[in-house]
């Protein structure tokens, strides 16, 4: 019997989430796991949203924990302030991290600031937030400030288990891919990859890169900044070292490696490569401190020696042989729209 | 000849530091025309390029598309108004296929409900259809420009500059590119505007030739005419014409 390519698409995709529903369940009882199913969804959004001003755009942002460090604060302070709803706090940390990114971006665009120049200024960005942070004694100051404990409460996002935190992180990596499904095949989208590999060619054919730069930064803030409320929640404190550049490197290493542009490319780079990491840091840790680094490193190494083009296109490979084979269908191993 | 000016340039002048590009030119070209560009290495045709299509902004002078000023306004207002070009070294997106490319020319006029039948026209217009899935990277020179023109052509411009279109393209190639140029100016009535090394290609499309040397306008008129003119012998087809 011949399955339809849709048909299994629409499976294999049922599947994938059935598998994301059910895994808080399977392991409920460790909270330490639960942390870091959490975690590698968290960089799966990260890295998703990247994809928008990174993979598609071409712009290396390294400033992904600034945006998450501003929506953390800014939905941390109106809970610890005046008790606002962090569900509430989630839009309005999206919006401070977008009108920040309109801020720099704004300069940044007009004055045609470009590639390795972009890639520094936002990640002096992250410091500067940090630093800045740290000297704001109103809102941050060097000590930790702590969020409201409740045991379960739905309207201070907080809660005695980290399941709802794994759910939460979920719905949103969801709505992530479809927004950057949706850019991908819109006419933002493919204006976004015409500038990011060439901005002059792009705007003889009447693409205005400055306002695409911008909408495309925007995008990426918003979400990220939304994703901030929730990490101060699940952490249960608001700190500048939120602000970290290292982190934001890591973002932008883990879409690069996922493969630019590719819609779960940078989800799929997120699964392997932070669980690898915490897996190794959980069992060599003990042994010999920083050897999952190293252990880390080679692995990156290898993929930018034998797969440049980033590990999502190995798996569109296996995924076309595989659904040629399943289908009957010798088009698909030729088609150049990707399998999901 | 219709005499309606498309496009007016004005003393327009451009320099990088103490070197003078382009020196004030001015020249008309006309509604429905095919206009050639000649000169040596290093005349200033594709400085005055960038600077008509708004990648540079002139020092002195104007640029008038259409009755409506363009100097210093950004490329991609300039390509809306109608005018597009493609470039001397291929800028290609090399990670989008075919199709996709032409698709970013055509969404300047249509929107998501009738780009791909403007992406359909203009691929089987250049005879893209056996490479239109792949990606731009991996085509052969030819090819490239071909879809270079391909991209230009599907913003849908009432001017079409075309920067060394013929470059390094065998005599079969030319010939086809040739084609299609013909065409493009007959049935959509594109006015075009070749920058060119191969004579072959400027003697045998353009009506009319103007002759930049060391960034000064010396020359302007038919094809015969210029081929005659010693001061262009003298510039630019110098000793070979001598010997």
């Amino acid at each position: 019997m011949k399955i339809k390519a849709t048909t299994f698409n629409r499976v294999l995709l049922g599947v994938v989430l059935a598998i994301a529903l059910v895994i808080p369940l399977l392991i409920r009882t460790n909270q330490y796991n639960l942390v870091l199913v959490t975690t590698v969804l968290l960089y799966g959004v990260l890295a998703t949203a990247w994809n928008i001003i990174g993979g598609m755009a071409g712009q290396l942002d390294l400033a992904a924990f600034a945006y998450l460090g501003l929506g953390a604060f800014t939905s941390g302070t109106l809970l610890i302030r005046w008790n606002v709803s962090p569900w509430i706090g989630m839009i309005l940390g999206g919006l401070v991290a977008t009108g920040f990114a309109v801020l720099v971006g704004f300069p940044l665009f007009r004055f045609k600031v470009r590639e390795v120049w972009y890639a520094l200024t936002s990640s002096a960005l992250v410091e500067v937030l940090k630093v800045a942070f740290v000297m704001w004694e109103d809102v941050g100051g060097p000590v930790e400030r702590y969020l409201p404990y409740y045991s379960f409460s739905l309207y201070h996002m907080r809660f005695g288990t980290y399941i709802p935190y794994y759910y939460i992180m979920l719905a949103i990596l969801v709505i992530a891919l479809l927004v950057n499904y949706r850019i991908g095949r819109s006419k933002l989208g493919f204006y976004l990859r015409a500038l990011g590999e060439d901005e002059d060619a792009a705007e003889i054919l009447g693409v205005d890169a400055r306002a695409c730069k911008l909408k495309a930064l925007m995008i990426y803030a918003f979400i990220v900044g939304a994703t901030g409320a929730v990490y101060a929640c699940m952490y249960g404190f608001i700190h500048p070292s939120f602000f970290s550049g290292a982190r934001s490197t890591e973002v932008a290493i883990l879409g690069i490696v996922g493969g630019m542009g590719i819609t779960y490319g940078p989800l799929l780079a997120a699964v392997i490569l932070v669980s690898a990491r915490e897996f190794l840091r959980a069992s060599l840790g003990g042994q010999m401190e920083s050897l999952y680094l190293v252990i880390y490193s080679v692995v990156l190494i290898l993929i930018a020696l034998f797969r440049p083009q980033g590990i999502a296109v190995f798996f569109q490979d296996a995924y076309r042989k595989l659904l040629s084979r399943v289908t009957g269908d010798e088009h698909v191993l030729k088609a150049n729209t990707p399998g999901i | 000849m219709s005499s309606k000016p498309i496009l007016q340039v004005s003393n327009l002048t451009k320099r990088f530091g103490n070197l003078v590009a382009v020196n004030n030119v001015t020249l008309q070209i006309h509604e429905g025309e095919i206009v050639g560009l000649i000169g040596p290495n290093g005349a200033g045709k594709t400085t005055f390029f960038n600077t008509i299509t708004g990648l540079y902004t002139p020092d002195e002078g104007r640029v008038i598309f259409k009755g409506e000023d363009i100097t210093g306004v950004p490329p991609h207002k300039i390509c809306k108004l109608g005018m597009s070009r493609t470039f001397q070294v291929t800028k290609a997106f090399t990670e989008m296929t075919v199709e996709e490319t032409v698709r970013v020319g055509a969404y300047n006029r249509h929107g998501e409900d009738d780009v791909m039948e403007k992406v359909d026209e203009v691929i089987s217009f250049c005879g893209l259809e056996e490479i239109r899935h792949q990606k731009c990277g991996d085509l052969g020179l030819a090819s490239l420009r071909r879809v270079e023109l391909a991209r230009a052509m599907a913003t849908e411009p009432d001017l079409l500059l075309l920067d060394e279109a013929g470059a390094g393209l065998t005599a079969a190639e030319l010939a086809e590119l040739m084609e299609i140029l013909r065409q493009l100016n007959k049935e959509q009535s594109v006015t075009l505007c070749v920058v060119e090394h191969v004579m072959q290609m400027v003697m045998g499309l353009c009506e009319r030739i103007f002759v930049l040397d060391a960034g000064e306008l010396i020359a302007e008129g038919t094809p015969e005419e210029i081929s005659n003119n010693p001061r262009v012998i003298e510039a630019y087809l110098g000793e070979r014409a001598i010997r």
